[in-house]
């Protein structure tokens, strides 16, 4: 079972300059972020649907179904409770419920799930070597970029082995939901330190494997995979940086915030 | 590095080296050369200084590990002097026995083509050397693949065309396939003797006597030192010798010691044919295919007088959410007492049954009763106390600071009183073998503690049955024996074993029973002899018996053991 997000399908987006593709994300989180109104959020959020579709990452979606609606139904109560202004409807005690209220909540809700979307055709489309290549296009040292792009890889490992811990723990009479909050974080302690351990072993052999490949070495570095810019990155980059102008520009004209007079 | 055509790949003088706070060297005047494509093998037991003789060589050490390294290191023809790992790269190529920490890359096309990145290899070229080294290992068609959705084999073969790629002249296989089952080490030996008729040198430390065995030499290592650089055949007739130094002598060895055969027959056909020259006349086969030995359990027979079954599956069926199926109406009974082992390829289905018959998972269908109370309706804790379970790797549970803690953690779980608390750990303890190490840090054992502490951490628990997932992996001959023999101890005091294990000689010297597993169902269930007078369908499972069975079926009965064999022959 991989947590790893990236499918391998021959779509236009798998397609696009590794730079394109963060650049693109950007502008759509952009776009997400001045959104207030659902009617505002509605239309990025189509239109992050309709990159889903040519991605063909729904399947992801799917896996996440549960964070989806989760972060959705969460955010939507919050910010019905705690949103202020706007004539409230109903008052019962400190609780006040108002129709801007209520917009607002579905506005924000639609823009997390929005955020959550755009992640994903980006997880779902780009390679973490194609990530590692566009940190350094945009003046990160190789070394670092290809780092952290390793840490991303190594999560689910990091998640398996916990939960293979967990499990060697329970076998050994362990059960985890006794006592209060701190009890039972102390009794942790058996599943954090082998994961440490082992991720501190992991680290080791790696870096000494990396190592045994060239990592490191002292002369220039070449590329296998040779990013080209082309019509296509051009438009879908035009198109990304064209939503993301337009949401600024409605946002400073106040055209994407809930009312609350 | 431009003299390669210097009549010597490696050259090691006097090589010494010492790891920082130890006193001891792990290296001590290691002296030999390496003709080029001469094929070395270097066996001994842990700690025999050959992984770190390995890591010398391309220089992991001193990178790495820091310590004393004194002598010389000549490949091909140029001393070694301080050049990184990474200067290394294209000229000796290191694989080691965890392939899972030398694959970073999303696919089998990036992990190939990153080292080749790294050396600045022109893109072109790239494209050139890329399906050679593929197609080498016999991983062509793969190229897209995740490497985390490739089996061992194959990951352990990718991680070999990822270091060919870089075409260095030697490669150093550090126990390349410790790590896999029988079909994966088959895998990784055709590679290797492909790679020999290539013309590679090749360095390869093995435990695996089938791998020595094609060597032009064989080096023998002990607490550092060289005991023995000779053709494998003249090493491996020597049977005292090779027990000396922690090495399993094969099978033919040992009986041609015993039977008195001169000189000790260089394969099964031969000893066949030595054992007939010899007029040694069996005294009539003592044991027909299918027969239960004296040992066995009568488990086959249906009476009703049988005692109730400590723990029994029934027909239970395991897929995990993705649809994928891993166990297919798989039933078993396990009744007190017993031993047996479990085997099969990986992804039959092995550890997942395993984990069904102590609660760990839950079937999707189907019933596994503990002394007939369903296990899903005990909590965890419950079951554990009657089954232990004790996971492949012990570093996936040790956490405590003293060994005495990590003992102690299974049963304090219970809240026992402190007397009895300690005299469990102590019992356990002494059981296998660690009294007096009770304050010990259980980090710094070695792996054969480590997996012994593990056990002994179950052990406390005092259960009914002891689950045991590959026990032996990873460990050296004289570990491997002393893991088994307290297993066998314990089977003795009454406490059933069940292990999962890939190792033949194992299954067949010390279980009664054996369940052989295959695409998550259980293909053979029953006697071990009978198993493995089944040659067609343990070539099925890719399972072959020790040589001394397969031997035994030249003269149509199957021994189990030399002891066995010699018995029938009266000698």
């Amino acid at each position: 079972m991989s947590l790893f997000l990236y499918i391998d399908r021959p779509t236009l987006l798998h397609r696009l300059n590794p730079i394109v593709k963060v650049l693109g994300m950007l502008c759509f989180f952009v776009a997400a972020f001045v959104t207030q109104a659902p009617l505002a959020a509605l239309p990025v959020a189509a239109g992050v649907c309709g990159l889903i579709t040519v991605a063909r990452a729904w399947p992801n979606v799917r896996r996440l179904r549960v964070l989806f609606i989760m972060v959705f139904v969460m955010t939507f109560v919050i910010w019905t409770l705690f949103f202020r202004g706007g004539d409230p409807f109903l008052a019962w005690g400190p609780l006040r419920l108002s129709t801007a209220a209520l917009r607002f909540a579905l506005g924000m809700a639609i823009k997390l799930d929005t955020f959550l979307g755009v992640g994903i055709v980006f997880l779902s489309t780009t390679k973490i070597e194609e990530f590692a290549y566009a940190l350094t296009c945009v003046g990160m040292p190789y070394k670092l970029g290809f780092t952290m792009t390793l840490a991303f890889r190594l999560v689910p490992v990091f998640l398996d082995a916990a939960g293979t811990v967990v499990q060697a723990q329970r076998c050994r009479g362990f059960n985890f939901d006794e006592g209060n909050l701190w009890q039972r974080m102390r009794r942790y302690v058996p599943v954090i330190v082998p994961v440490f351990m082992g991720a501190l072993r992991r680290a080791d052999g790696m870096a000494m494997a990396l190592e045994a490949r060239g990592f490191q070495a002292q002369g220039p570095r070449t590329a296998y995979e040779q990013y080209r810019f082309d019509g296509t990155d051009a438009l879908v980059l035009l198109m990304a940086i064209s939503v993301a102008v337009l949401y600024v520009v409605l946002w400073y004209m106040g055209q994407t915030s809930v009312p609350t007079a | 590095m431009k003299d390669s055509a210097a009549s010597e790949a490696i050259r090691l003088d006097r090589l010494s080296f010492t790891y920082t706070d130890q006193t001891d060297r792990a290296l001590h005047d290691i002296s030999f050369s390496v003709a080029p494509g001469e094929m070395i093998a270097i066996m001994g037991a842990t700690g025999a200084g050959k992984s770190t003789l390995a890591k010398c060589l391309n220089r992991t050490i001193p990178a790495f590990q820091s310590g004393r390294l004194t002598g010389e290191i000549h490949i091909l023809g140029q001393r070694l002097t301080n050049e990184g790992v990474a200067d290394m790269a294209g000229i000796v190529g290191l694989v080691s026995q965890d392939f899972e920490a030398q694959l970073f890359a999303t696919n089998v096309v990036q992990e190939v083509v990153f080292g080749m990145e790294q050396l600045g290899v022109a893109p072109g070229e790239m494209r050139r050397r890329l399906p050679r080294a593929l197609q080498a290992v016999g991983l062509h068609g793969f190229e897209r693949r995740d490497p985390a959705s490739l089996s061992g084999g194959e990951k352990q073969r990718l991680a070999i065309a990822a270091t060919l790629a870089l075409q260095p002249r030697i490669l150093v296989f550090d126990e390349p396939t410790t790590d896999l089952d029988p079909l994966g080490k088959l895998e990784v030996f055709d590679v290797l003797a492909a790679m020999r008729r290539e013309g590679y040198t090749l360095i390869v430390i093995e435990h695996e006597i089938a791998a020595a065995e094609q060597a032009d030499r064989l080096i023998v290592m002990s607490h550092g030192q060289i005991v023995c650089n000779d053709a494998p055949a003249r090493i491996f007739a020597q049977v005292d010798f090779l027990q000396e130094h922690g090495v399993r002598p094969p099978d033919i060895s040992r009986l041609a010691a015993r039977l008195h055969l001169v000189p000790v027959p260089a394969s099964l056909d031969a000893a066949e044919t030595a054992i007939r020259a010899s007029k040694k006349i069996p005294l009539g086969p003592p044991f027909s295919k299918g027969e239960a030995g004296p040992s066995q359990s009568t488990r086959n027979v249906t009476t009703n007088n049988l005692p109730p079954p400590l723990l029994e599956a029934e027909s239970i069926s395991f897929a995990y959410d993705t649809g994928t199926q891993v166990l297919s109406n798989v039933s078993l009974r396990i009744d007190a007492g017993e031993f047996i082992a479990v085997i099969g390829q990986n992804g039959s289905g092995k550890t997942t049954l395993a984990k069904h018959l102590n609660g760990l998972l839950h079937p999707t269908s189907g019933h596994v009763r503990l002394s007939g109370t369903d296990l899903s309706e005990l909590p965890m804790n419950t079951v554990a106390a009657d089954i232990g379970y004790v996971f492949q790797d012990p570093d996936h549970q040790i956490f405590a600071a003293t060994v005495a803690d990590e003992v102690g953690f299974g049963p304090r779980n219970f809240r026992l009183a402190a007397d009895e608390l300690a005299d469990r750990v102590r019992r356990a303890l002494q059981a296998v073998g660690l009294s007096g190490l009770e304050d010990a840090d259980p980090f710094l054992l070695s792996k054969g503690h480590r997996q012994r502490l593990a056990v002994a951490s179950l052990l406390a628990m005092r259960p009914r049955l002891l689950i045991l997932d590959e026990p032996t992996t990873g460990l050296d001959f004289p570990e491997q024996q002393r893991m088994m023999d307290l297993l066998a101890r314990l089977h003795a005091q009454g406490v059933a074993i069940l292990i999962i294990t890939h190792s033949p000689w194992i299954v067949a010297e010390y279980a009664q029973r054996g369940v052989l597993m295959s695409g998550g169902r259980i293909l053979f269930d029953g006697p071990l002899r009978a198993l493995f007078a089944d040659e067609a369908l343990l070539r099925q499972a890719h399972f072959q018996a020790p040589d001394v069975t397969r031997l035994g079926r030249h003269f149509g009965f199957t021994p189990l053991s030399v002891e066995e064999f010699v018995g029938v022959f009266g000698c």
